[in-house]
């Protein structure tokens, strides 16, 4: 039954220039690989990595509406939303990370822009093999970003991801091989008219959303992800818990929504199950939590499980203008989440120490007022208070649940999002309640400061700036063509 | 582009922050601001006013869901501005000597000032939300200045007590606009806008689709904001106690201008109460005149100088609403009526408070009438101009209040003659028996206040104010002298063909000859020593007036404390065990986290097995769900 063989032809299309932005992100990071034969200059690779995602950003931008290149890689304003999302990730980093690398720095940023490219590529593709090789080049790139730094902790964590990664990519393995059993295809967009009701489909999803499930650190395969962004360096945390983490989330969707025909009670009750065990045990055990780094990691969890909400709704419903609605809140909560998640990571880095506890940022409120509102306004939008881009954005998505006539699971959210305010305020408490200890580890340069203030600022602009909602709505038709 | 009448209103708000910013570096600069902001109002009002012919000013934005935010002046609004403005701009002037040694009078100068701008929006507002916010804004700035001397344990009592009662109201006046907003929501996209509820042509409509009764419960309970806010009966208890206050908050706030909004709110939404059943108006007129009497009676038996004017502020501002009651005959008509004598009463009310202001300086704040006397001689310009004051309080001509509440009192007797029943001639006997209490009660203080002999050291050594601080005091004093003179006018540009009251001349001269008895009782005690020798403890009448017909009993001693406070505290006690249980709610889930904790061994074996049983024991939960 194999029936598609432009499927692979992806270098072979008509038109190359739509492929651009891969090549100058890959050449730049040969670039920076052949410069760092000659010497160490971490800045000049950290500039020429910059420079390369702003004008690959640049370039996606401007190609948004090019369409269907080959039926595996299609380029619309919902793949290049997402695309830009992932540039944006890198570039909150590029700097950042200057900080923990001390050798071989042209290694780290070749890498991350060649994980980069391994995600645009999983945001444009709708083929289920160039997914997998991609998603792939992602995991493997972002398994040496981790152990970059050679602290023990980090090594651990990026041990613990690499084996978890190993089990996930046989999982994806196995998916791929009954997809293809049963739909005789790995495209996404041909094989939805195949499975109306084909029960037997499900092992298949099954599988698929173990495996690539995993980088979104959904429950239960949570617990990497929490040793993983524990130990590695917070820059490397930021870009796991944002960008690779959508990489996950934007595949699932497509999967679902473009492939598989989402309208199913199992497909529901699955997606249901992991998004309140996702929510509830995550917002749970961070109550105890004092550990700022595990806080945060708990946190992600739990907004993977608030980001899943947006499959439950469109697994229930079957109103065209719920799905779209409930699409676009998810694109406008990954929006929000990208800037809050990262720059609260990078906060961390204030407190001046590999394994931050509360007590480390005691007093942080005295010393840097500034950093400390930022942090604050970060914390607070994660938690959904109003004013913050997080609070717009939990409301779109309930929103949305609500109007899949959902409501008691938005009760549950909400109750979700109650319990989390009360370790995001803890956080904001132990910064403005408690003196400054003596002996404080606080690292109040600019290069610590000015991530979290621009982080602050967009997630609050995102909250004050209503119409972008409406713009999305419009990108989040791209999806389905 | 805004209008100009925006100004009238942001002047004094701009003035409040400039005030705040500044105010603390120069002790006059406060004064100064405050007092050229206001005047900036006045002008810009007077402009507006002599622009305005018979048109209006409107001019709105959209605000959410049918609301506009805006300005809309009438010949109603622009009289009010002009008035509020002027005797804003005089207290102000006369409050930069009497607040003149005060620690805090940039704060007062700023709160005064946010007031005047408070006042002045909610004068102009073109939105009943608007209008409101404002009220609010003016509620609030008039708790803030009832306690503006906190560390006196009444004052801030009193401010609270303000506060909590004008609350009352408010809380009738939101549900009224909430019920006229579902309402009238169906039929109009704009349910609360001001010009549209006082357009005859639409007010017809509404009457038609929403009826006669419904539109009198909404007009009923906009009353009970008015009732509130003005000190209306069983409403007014608050303004006594407020005069813990500065006096020249009094003479602003409770004399002129604030009280005088639920009158005036009243009379800018005259059409739903004269077009809604007839019960709603009936209910203002039998409210407004039954206050006038009450509150008059109970003026002659308080002997704090403030309290005197504080009661006789609450029996003036019954005249009024009395006067806007009489709108089932009079119609329209009711509106000038009834604004005349508040612009009247704003005057010779400022007068007085601000001339016992003075008289309260000098006597190093002793308020005491039965510790004052023979002030006349000590004080001659303070206590004439007090005199001018009383004379209009209590009606005698040529003063300007002789016209306004003359006209009030005829005006009712001509409504007793068109409806010829006892319902119709209670409201008459009312105000006309509340003149006689107003001339007693007033010429009462003013005989003791002035003429004697000094019944206290204080007294005998009393020095008269300043004359530049007493000038503006004097300029309202004429005012209210010869205000009169315009009765006609302004009647006439209100509603150019009005209600001319024509009753047998006997009936015409009534007011002043029980005045003139009034203030001959008062003469015979208290232009005399005979009230020393008065034995009136005992009196039943006396107890029943000292403990103020007992209401301020009924409602702190039984309503709050027999009824509210055991039902707080059975709350109080809900929300501890609620609060408690809650405690150990969230201490249970906190150690639930603590168990999760226990899971994440660290050991990337038991991770992997967790991954394998979760999604096995997930897929078996969605089987079983899913009913396989």
């Amino acid at each position: 039954m194999y029936t598609s063989p432009s499927v692979w032809n992806v270098t072979g299309a008509s038109s190359l220039q739509h492929y651009y932005p891969l090549f100058v992100l890959a050449i730049a990071g040969f670039v920076i690989l052949f410069l760092g034969t000659l010497r160490n200059s971490r800045r000049v690779f950290a500039s020429i990595t910059f420079g390369a995602l702003i004008l690959a950003a640049l370039m996606i931008a401007s190609d948004y509406n090019a369409g269907v290149i080959v039926p595996a890689y299609r380029i619309n304003s919902f793949t290049t939303f997402f695309a830009i999302l992932f540039i944006i990730s890198g570039l909150i980093i590029t700097y950042p990370a200057l900080k923990s690398i001390r050798k071989k720095g042209e290694v780290f940023y070749a890498l991350l822009l060649f994980v980069t490219v391994g995600m645009l590529i999983a945001a444009f593709s709708y083929n289920l093999i160039v997914i997998f090789v991609a998603f792939e080049a992602v995991s493997i790139g972002t398994y040496l970003m981790t152990g970059f730094s050679r602290s023990r902790r980090a090594l651990e964590s990026s041990v613990k991801y690499y084996f978890v990664g190993v089990l996930s990519t046989s999982f994806i393995i196995f998916g791929l091989a009954y997809y293809f059993f049963y739909f005789g295809t790995f495209n996404l967009v041909g094989s939805s008219a195949l499975q109306a009701n084909s029960t037997a489909g499900l092992v298949s999803l099954a599988f698929l959303v173990a495996g690539f499930g995993f980088k979104m650190a959904l429950f239960p395969m949570h617990q990497w992800a929490l040793d993983t962004y524990d130990g590695a360096e917070n820059s490397v945390s930021a870009f796991l818990s944002t960008g690779s983490k959508l990489v996950s989330f934007v595949i699932i969707l497509k999967l679902f929504l473009v492939g598989f025909n989402s309208i199913h009670q199992y497909v529901f009750y699955f997606f249901l199950i992991i998004s309140i065990a996702s929510m509830t045990y995550a917002n749970i055990a961070a109550l105890s939590q004092k550990k700022v780094k595990r806080i945060l990691a708990y946190s992600s969890v739990a907004q993977a499980g608030y980001l899943i909400l947006a499959l439950v709704v469109v697994s229930f419903t079957t109103s065209a203008t719920t799905i779209s609605y409930a699409v676009a809140a998810a694109m406008y909560y990954s929006l929000v989440y990208l800037f809050m998640k990262s720059g609260s990571f990078l906060a961390v880095d204030v407190a001046g120490k590999d394994d931050a506890t509360l007590e480390d940022l005691s007093g942080l409120g005295k010393r840097s007022p500034t950093t400390a509102a930022s942090f604050s306004i970060l914390l607070l939008a994660l938690a959904g208070v109003p004013l913050t881009g997080g609070f717009l954005a939990k409301f779109y998505l309930f929103l949305s649940v609500i109007q899949g006539n959902l409501w008691w699971l938005a009760v549950i959210a909400v109750i979700n999002s109650t319990i989390s305010v009360f370790y995001y305020l803890r956080i904001m408490v132990y910064m403005y309640a408690r003196p400054p200890k003596e002996n404080d580890t606080f690292v109040l340069s600019y290069k610590m400061k000015v991530p979290v203030y621009i982080t602050a600022a967009i997630t609050l602009a995102l909250g004050l700036w209503y119409p972008v909602f409406n713009w999305i709505l419009t990108l989040s038709g791209g999806l389905f063509w | 582009m805004l209008d100009l009448g925006w100004f009238i209103f942001l002047s004094p708000f701009f003035g409040f922050i400039l005030i705040l910013l500044f105010g603390r570096f120069n002790r006059h600069l406060p004064a100064i601001i405050s007092s050229a902001s206001i005047l900036v109002a006045f002008l810009i009002s007077a402009k507006i006013f002599l622009g305005l012919g018979s048109g209006t000013v409107y001019q709105s934005y959209t605000w959410f869901y049918g609301i506009h935010y805006g300005i809309f002046i009438d010949h109603l609004s622009i009289a009010m501005a002009l008035m509020v403005s002027f005797v804003s701009l005089m207290i102000h002037l006369f409050a930069s000597y009497y607040m003149g040694r005060d620690p805090n009078k940039h704060v007062y100068f700023a709160e005064t000032a946010l007031f005047t701008a408070g006042m002045l929006g909610l004068v102009v507002a073109s939105n009943l939300v608007i209008f409101f916010l404002f009220w609010e804004l003016v509620g609030l700035c008039s708790y803030l200045l009832i306690g503006f001397w906190f560390f006196k344990p009444n004052a801030s009592a009193a401010a609270k007590k303000a506060f909590i009662v004008t609350r009352v109201g408010d809380m009738l006046f939101l549900v009224g606009m909430a019920l006229l907003y579902t309402y009238l929501s169906p039929y109009t996209s704009h349910p609360l806008s001001i010009p549209y509820l006082i357009s005859q042509s639409n007010i017809s409509t509404i009457v038609a689709e929403i009826g006669r009764y419904r539109l009198g419960l909404v007009a009923v309970l906009l009353l009970g904001g008015a009732v509130g806010k003005s000190s209306q009966f069983p409403l007014h208890v608050w303004i006594p106690d407020a005069m813990e206050g500065p006096t020249t908050v009094s003479a602003l706030i409770h004399a002129a201008t604030m009280v005088t909004a639920g009158v005036y709110l009243v009379a800018r939404v005259f059409p739903i109460f004269l077009d809604s059943a007839s019960f709603s108006i009936y209910l203002v007129l039998i409210i407004g005149s039954f206050t006038a009497l009450y509150a008059g009676t109970l003026g002659i038996i308080v002997n704090d100088v403030k309290r005197v004017l504080a009661y006789s502020t609450i029996s003036q501002l019954g005249y009024m609403m009395a006067a806007l009651g009489l709108g089932s005959l009079i119609g329209m008509s009711a509106v000038p009526f009834s604004i005349y004598h508040l612009m009247v009463h704003a005057f010779f009310k400022a007068t007085l408070f601000m001339a016992a202001g003075a008289i309260l300086i000098s006597l190093m704040d002793l308020r005491d009438i039965k510790k004052m006397g023979g002030l006349w001689k000590r004080m001659p310009f303070t206590v004439s101009l007090m005199f001018i004051g009383s004379l209009t309080l209590a009606g005698i001509p040529p003063t300007a209040g002789f016209f306004s509440k003359g006209e009030i009192v005829s005006a009712s007797y001509a409504y007793f003659l068109h409806y010829k029943t006892i319902a119709s001639l209670a409201p008459y006997l009312f105000v006309l028996f509340g003149e006689f209490f107003t001339a007693l009660y007033t010429f009462r203080m003013f005989f003791l206040v002035a003429i004697g002999r000094p019944r206290s050291y204080l007294a005998e050594h009393a020095r008269e104010a300043p004359i530049w601080a007493l000038l503006p005091v004097a300029a309202l004093a004429v005012l209210s002298i010869i205000f009169g003179l315009f009765q006609h006018g302004f009647y006439s540009y209100f509603v150019p063909s009005f209600f001319v009251v024509a009753i047998p001349p006997l009936f015409d001269w009534l007011p002043l000859i029980f005045a003139l008895v009034g203030i001959a009782v008062a003469y015979l005690f208290f232009g005399t020593n005979r009230w020393k020798s008065m034995k009136i403890a005992r009196n039943p009448f006396y107890r029943l007036l000292k403990n103020k017909y007992y209401l301020d009993f009924l409602f702190t001693n039984i309503i709050a404390e027999r009824v509210i406070h055991p039902l707080s505290s059975a709350f109080g006690r809900f929300e501890r065990g609620y609060n408690t249980s809650n405690e150990k709610f969230g201490q249970s889930v906190v150690s639930l986290g603590d168990t999760f904790r226990r899971l994440q061994t660290g050991v990337v074996e038991n991770y992997l097995t967790f991954i394998v049983a979760g999604i096995s024991v997930i897929l078996i939960i969605v089987l079983f769900l899913g009913g396989l």
